[in-house]
């Protein structure tokens, strides 16, 4: 078995609404399979961890935004350090804007992002709240709740994380990001737990990072299964039928 | 529509709406649509004004506290006590209270209002004073961000006519109360002394706003909470330090009950008495649904609200287990119960019946929490006879962790009226 360590990103200011729960649901994902894992909230370089094998950063509100962007802007350089050691990246909502090329805010300033991710986002968009259902990038059923201002635009490398087919008002049919040991999605909250598919492919390759490969256990069953009801809930509000 | 037809018109439909066993918004609805000033008719011209309670958490307890306030000190007080809290539920109160010309015999009201709704309702009938409970992380998927509700509740509060209650102890209290200040408003406060803000384990669970700088609130407060101890909060008012029985145990209720005892002393002014605030604590109960204790097959329930993230951490930090039975509802009425995922579940170990519609997304969160969960019955009526079951001969009072909604809906199945002017 092995020790990994997830940096949490900014939990204090990106964790709105559930949105920093990403690295509890891989934490114990990976705990269920017997791993040792320590969560290290990261509020700037001073306490950032030289080596991490998985990053994660949540979203926020909009007075959080001009904040969270100049407190990343000093952790930029681990990041970079991070993910040429082979970190894997998972972002939600502000928390994938801002590790973007930019984001424009709703008064038209544009705020400089991380540079992480190949994307750029919008703000000057209306916010889509409400739930989505779609297939991923591996044709799973997936879905959850989007609550995030704006648009984004994805450049060159990576594919959508899954491609939407149902939500109550018009939601673009690409949404998310999976690619280059990178994940990021706008649907809120616990995306995971709603989606343990996505769990399960980061934990994989994580896990295989170290010659390890991934074995479900009961608890990865349970989730799986109260997931299963969770997305068919979504489903059917709505009116959703995969059978 | 002249009032008394539309007022008879109202309180007919009152009466068959209560024919059916419940409270209603219709009568209201209707009466808005008959005379949209119908409120402002009634309530404009009390000799005493109008006060807004408004914001995120507390604004039912802290309306009820206030009106008791100021029912000991001999006024006649109009409420909207259901927690009817948009304009219709407002009117559905008014069609209760009001003759067939539209009048009430009241010195003042208390008016409980949504907190997104406050300049919508203010400008049916103005008020003279707003009491400012919170601003925390609520309602997301309405509001999309906790900003949406300051600008709302600080648009509302610039309209007083003579001025703001604020809790200065909360920094979201402390923003608005120096942003009201600074651009004209009169801001009367209260505060908890440093030890009762330490008490709860996750603090006050304010909304994080990130604020540029904030001009501290210099003014004395009206009313201090010194100390809380179960149901009992020490409170220090003027020169006299005093004991008040809160309606349940916990913080929450105790900024409740400050800021119910600033707003009185500001309306009452030399003639607050103190022995009348003792008076309108004693033997407090809880207001409709918030740590209330219903009988169903025997069984005491106890209500524990599940609105949102602040309210449900807030409630479980004031309580202490381990518990016999527990039982989770959560429905529609929740949109996104993303939130979950913040909540430190603390006294609760296990769940022994989950239901409603949302609840699978619970299971996925005790999954995650290694807190062991038994049954998922999804229909609310089938659960609730379950949990009796599970119960046993055990005289234990059983959990029910609920939304609105499903507390309303068990409510009803255990044969309890519902109040005027529900949504």
């Amino acid at each position: 078995m092995s020790s990994f360590t997830i940096a949490r990103i900014l939990p204090e200011v990106l964790g709105l609404n559930g949105s920093g729960a990403s690295a509890e649901i891989l934490a114990v994902s990976l705990r269920a399979m017997g791993h040792a894992v320590s969560v290290v909230d990261v509020h700037g370089p001073d306490d950032a961890p030289a080596q991490v094998d998985c990053v994660s950063i949540g979203s926020g509100s909009a007075s959080s935004l001009q904040l969270a962007a100049a407190r990343l802007i000093g952790l930029v350089r681990m990041f970079g350090v991070w993910r040429a050691e082979g970190a894997f990246t998972v972002a939600i909502g502000t928390g994938w804007d801002l590790l973007g090329a930019a984001v424009i805010t709703p008064e038209g300033d544009t705020v400089p992002g991380a540079g992480i991710f190949p994307s750029e986002a919008d703000h000057r968009h209306a916010r889509f709240s409400g739930e989505v259902a779609g297939l991923d990038y591996r044709g799973r059923p997936s879905a959850g709740y989007v609550n995030q201002v704006g648009v984004l635009t994805r450049g060159e490398g990576g594919s959508p994380l899954m491609s939407v087919d149902a939500s109550r008002a018009p939601y673009p049919v690409d949404e998310g990001f999976i690619g280059n040991r990178m994940f990021a999605t706008r649907l809120g909250g616990p995306a995971l737990a709603v989606n343990p598919h996505w769990s399960n492919d980061i934990v994989s390759s994580l896990v295989e990072t170290r010659g390890h490969t991934f074995t479900p256990t009961d608890f990865h069953d349970r989730v799986a299964t109260a997931a299963a009801h969770t997305r068919a809930h979504i489903e059917k509000r709505l009116g959703v039928s995969r059978s | 529509m002249a009032s008394v037809p539309a007022f008879l018109i109202a309180k007919l439909l009152r009466f068959l709406t209560r024919l059916r066993g419940g409270g209603s918004a219709l009568p209201g609805y209707v009466l808005l649509r008959l005379v949209p000033d119908a409120l402002g008719m009634a309530l404009g011209k009390l000799p005493r004004g109008v006060i807004f309670v408004t914001g995120s958490n507390g604004k039912s307890t802290t309306t009820m506290m206030l009106a008791a306030l100021l029912k000991e000190h001999g006024l006649r007080v109009f409420s909207n006590p259901a927690g009817g809290n948009l304009p219709q539920g407002l009117a559905s109160a008014l069609v209760a209270r009001a003759s067939l010309a539209g009048k009430v015999r009241a010195d003042i009201a208390v008016l409980e209002v949504d907190e997104a709704y406050g300049p919508a309702i203010a400008a049916l009938v103005t008020p003279d004073w707003v009491v400012v409970t919170n601003i925390q992380v609520d309602q997301l998927n309405r509001f999309g961000e906790p900003e949406q509700v300051y600008r709302k509740v600080l648009e509302l509060a610039l309209g007083a006519k003579i001025g703001v209650v604020v809790n200065r102890s909360d920094p979201n209290g402390e923003a608005l109360g120096s942003e009201l200040l600074a651009r004209g408003q009169r801001v009367e406060t209260m505060e908890l002394a440093p030890e009762v803000i330490a008490q709860p384990a996750h603090g006050l669970v304010s909304a994080p706003l990130f604020f540029d700088s904030v001009t501290p609130l210099e003014a004395a407060p009206s009313a201090v909470v010194t100390a809380v101890e179960g149901r009992l909060a020490r409170l220090q008012v003027a020169g006299w330090l005093g004991e008040i029985e809160l309606p349940a145990p916990g913080v929450h209720y105790a900024i409740d009950a400050g800021l119910a005892v600033a707003m009185a002393v500001a309306v009452v002014g030399s003639g607050f008495r103190n022995e009348a605030l003792v008076r309108a604590f004693d033997g407090a109960s809880p207001v409709y649904g918030r740590g209330e204790t219903i009988q169903y097959r025997g069984h005491d329930f106890a209500l524990t609200m599940m609105k949102n993230l602040p309210s449900l951490q807030a409630n479980l930090d004031s309580m202490s287990g381990p518990f016999a039975t527990v039982w989770l509802s959560v429905d529609e009425g929740t949109p996104d119960p993303s939130w979950i995922f913040d909540v430190d579940l603390g006294p609760l170990t296990h769940v022994d019946v989950l239901s409603g519609s949302k609840a699978w997304q619970w299971a996925l969160l005790l999954e995650h929490r290694a807190i062991p969960y038994g049954q998922v019955i999804e229909d609310t009526r089938e659960a609730f006879n379950a949990v009796v079951h599970l119960a046993g001969e055990s005289s234990a009072p059983i959990q029910a962790i609920v939304n609105y909604e499903q507390m309303m809906l068990i409510r009803r199945i255990a044969g309890y009226r519902e109040l005027e002017g529900k949504q």
